[in-house]
């Protein structure tokens, strides 16, 4: 499968380019890589690429307008790589249509667990949701809107089944706030941070074994949260 | 206040009249005119010259009229009457002239007095004062003494901004240039507005300002007092520059301080460790390992290394970045069990020789915080108790409420605390054992309270019993909003 994913990857460091492009030529992917916004729109146009790994302090510009004018006609997932510790530079990445980001200095494991995860998704094809989502002890039937535990149905309710369910619908991937408030209450929500933070304290109370340690639900403080199935 | 001792003179003058002509025939009429001279002293001493001249005339007239015979007649037949009624105005205006000039001197001097008297007492305050606030506020009480004063304020020579009506920049320089006092009318108010420059040796420290309701307070004797307090003032604002100049300094000095210390520990405590990276990256580079082990191992200790260094340089920036004093808190009402949970899930990897037990007391109150921030300060803490306890012992991290307070504490059973004051633990580039082996240059516990007292709580570090230290953080907790269940329709 991975022979024939093509990977871009952006980023000005040479070094840093080459250890990201040998982890990833490892792992059977190809790699084109780019060091200026400018070579990346070129790279873009040559080799159709299914991932785009993007540095945000590019030495021609800002990464993020450049995430939003590539949004704007391809849905490739981008996964940031950024140097900068500030949440709300990552926030700002996400919510131009970045999918995931890797904090500078990240490992060769980490950066290979979130590509997975980013091509997993684009494995499922459309926005199709898969009628079965399975992790740990826990299925999710989307058909009949349930979720059991070792076969036992558990009680949710809409809101909480909503927020599992936009969560398990992207394994590994981090979702911002704002991302989930849309998603699971609507539009006019994105700004209500407490309701998000009561229903995710809810749900961890239903599914983790230790809702102060979670396995599943994870906090990315100042930025949202990540399912790990 | 003028007519109405005017018309006082008149009827006394009237009264004393109507008082004596009964009693004519019996009195003497040199005495009659002392009794009249009497009165124009007594008016001197009251009313001041004016109404004693009047009063002097008045009466006068009325010795004239009434007891000089012919009675009840201006015309004065015998040239001895006449002379006798000339010496009484004479010496009616002579005794009140210099009655009134008397007073005026008594007056006067009674003015002088009150006036240094309050000159003293505003330079004794000036002494004491701290700030340009302080000093306008005493000259305030100082003014207030004299009239009542409106709008005052200290302009520096050269303000253009929210100048006092109907005072221009080009009028302030005026005033500026001629270095006197200046009383300008203000045209929609009937007011007027004084502006008295505060002089000193060199130059100005300042016009001081103020609306007048009525502009006849400002004698002469006012004026004076008015430059006297002028100078004053002056004095105490020129101190109190040179005092925060001294200050400013002295913080410039404490900062450089600041940074030699970071500088120094910088080369220490990231020299060290990149030496250390740069010689086992050639060992491997030049295929030096003895054992084909070791490579791998070596390997695995540069990506440590340089990690650790990862790790300074973030608490580096973070304390730069709290230091600043630009750091805005971005809070937010959360669960406490979130942000234990994230940092925990944060230093898993620190504190994977630990097994870590967490003590949440149930049905905590959400608390009011910015969570990246408290996040760093429970990873800083929690760092330090696996850094600082042998592996495998436990570190135990706690949430409780405590009254008004919400505590959280991570205790371990590493040495405990160390002897030195416990206050400085959390102080800059503190560390427990001044060199050793344990990365890290005392950044960490500086920057947990740094985090802590900008959301208003405290730090504190006890010695546990039955060995190991606890570090803990008090929050204040507040009044959370109610959430309503935003639960929407199937």
């Amino acid at each position: 499968m991975s022979e024939d994913v093509r990977i871009l990857v952006v980023e000005d460091d040479r070094n840093i380019r080459q250890f990201v492009a040998s982890a990833l030529e490892s792992e059977g992917y190809h790699v084109a890589a780019a060091g200026s916004l400018r070579q990346a729109g070129v790279e873009l146009g040559a080799r159709s690429p299914d991932l785009v790994m993007l540095d945000l302090g590019l030495p021609d510009g800002d990464g993020i307008p450049f995430i939003r004018d590539f949004r704007g006609w391809s849905a490739v997932p981008i996964l940031v790589l950024s140097a900068r510790s500030l949440e709300t530079d990552k926030v700002a990445a996400l919510d131009a249509g970045a999918d995931d980001y890797l904090s500078k200095p990240f490992g060769v494991s980490e950066l290979l667990a979130r590509v997975r995860a980013l091509l997993r998704r684009r494995g499922h094809g459309s926005e199709q949701e898969p009628p079965l989502i399975r992790f740990g002890d826990f299925e999710i039937d989307c058909v009949n809107r349930a979720v059991r535990r070792r076969g036992e149905v558990l009680h949710l309710t809409q809101i909480e089944y909503r927020l599992l369910l936009c969560l398990a619908t992207h394994p590994g991937r981090v979702m911002t706030h704002r991302q989930l408030l849309a998603q699971v209450w609507g539009a006019q929500a994105v700004e209500s941070h407490q309701y998000l933070r009561v229903y995710v304290g809810h749900l961890r109370q239903k599914i983790e074994t230790d809702p102060t340690r979670p396995r599943h639900i994870l906090t990315e403080t100042g930025v949202g949260y990540r399912f790990q199935p | 206040m003028r007519i109405k001792s005017y018309g006082l003179g008149i009827l006394a003058c009237i009264a004393l009249t109507l008082l004596i002509a009964p009693l004519r025939a019996a009195i003497d009429l040199s005495n009659v005119a002392l009794f009249y001279v009497l009165l124009v002293v007594v008016m001197a001493v009251w009313s001041g010259r004016g109404p004693a001249a009047v009063t002097a005339l008045l009466a006068s007239l009325a010795f004239a009229y009434v007891f000089v015979p012919p009675a009840f007649s201006l015309a004065i037949t015998q040239a001895q009457h006449l002379i006798t009624a000339s010496i009484m105005l004479g010496v009616a205006l002579l005794v009140g002239h210099l009655t009134s000039r008397l007073k005026r001197h008594v007056e006067h001097a009674e003015l002088r007095e009150q006036h240094s008297r309050a000159l003293y007492l505003l330079a004794s305050q000036l002494t004491a004062a701290r700030t340009r606030a302080d000093v306008l506020g005493i000259s305030e009480h100082f003014l207030a003494t004299l009239f009542r004063v409106d709008d005052l304020r200290i302009l520096a020579p050269g303000a253009a901004e929210a100048l006092p009506e109907p005072l221009t920049p080009a009028g302030l320089a005026d005033i500026v240039a001629s270095r006197n006092l200046a009383i300008l009318a203000v045209p929609s108010r009937g007011r007027t507005l004084t502006a008295v420059p505060l002089r000193v040796s060199k130059g100005l420290q300042g016009v001081l300002v103020f609306a007048l309701d009525d502009a006849t307070t400002l004698t002469a004797q006012v004026r004076e007092l008015l430059e006297t307090m002028a100078s004053v003032v002056a004095v105490a604002l020129e101190r109190i520059h040179y005092a925060d100049l001294a200050r400013a300094t002295g913080v410039r000095m404490a900062s450089e301080s600041l940074r030699n210390t970071i500088l120094s520990a910088l080369s220490h405590d990231l020299r060290t460790p990149l030496t250390a990276l740069v010689g086992m990256a050639d060992t491997v580079a030049e295929g030096r390992t003895a054992h084909p082990g070791d490579q791998q191992a070596m390997i695995v200790a540069i990506r440590d290394q340089a990690l650790t260094i990862n790790r300074l340089v973030s608490n580096l920036l973070e304390m730069a970045r709290l230091q600043s004093g630009e750091i805005t808190l971005n809070k937010a009402w959360q669960p406490v069990e979130e942000v234990v949970g994230a940092s925990l899930q944060q230093m898993r990897l620190q504190l994977a020789q630990h097994p870590v037990k967490v003590e949440i007391m149930p049905a905590l109150p959400p608390l009011e915080f910015d969570a990246v921030l408290m996040e760093r300060a429970l990873c800083n803490l929690l760092e330090n108790a696996a850094k600082y306890s042998p592996p495998e012992s436990e570190i135990t991290l706690s949430a409780t409420q405590a009254g008004n307070w919400l505590e959280i504490s991570v205790c371990d059973r590493g040495p405990g605390l160390p002897t030195a004051e416990q206050a400085e633990l959390f102080g800059l580039f503190r560390r427990g054992q001044r060199e050793s082996n344990i990365p890290g240059v005392g950044l960490g516990l500086a920057i947990v309270r740094n985090i802590v007292e900008a959301h208003g709580g405290s730090v504190d570090a006890t010695d546990r019993s039955g060995g190991g230290a606890c570090f803990s953080l008090r929050l204040p907790l507040g009044e959370p909003p109610h959430v309503a269940e935003l639960e929407v329709p199937a």
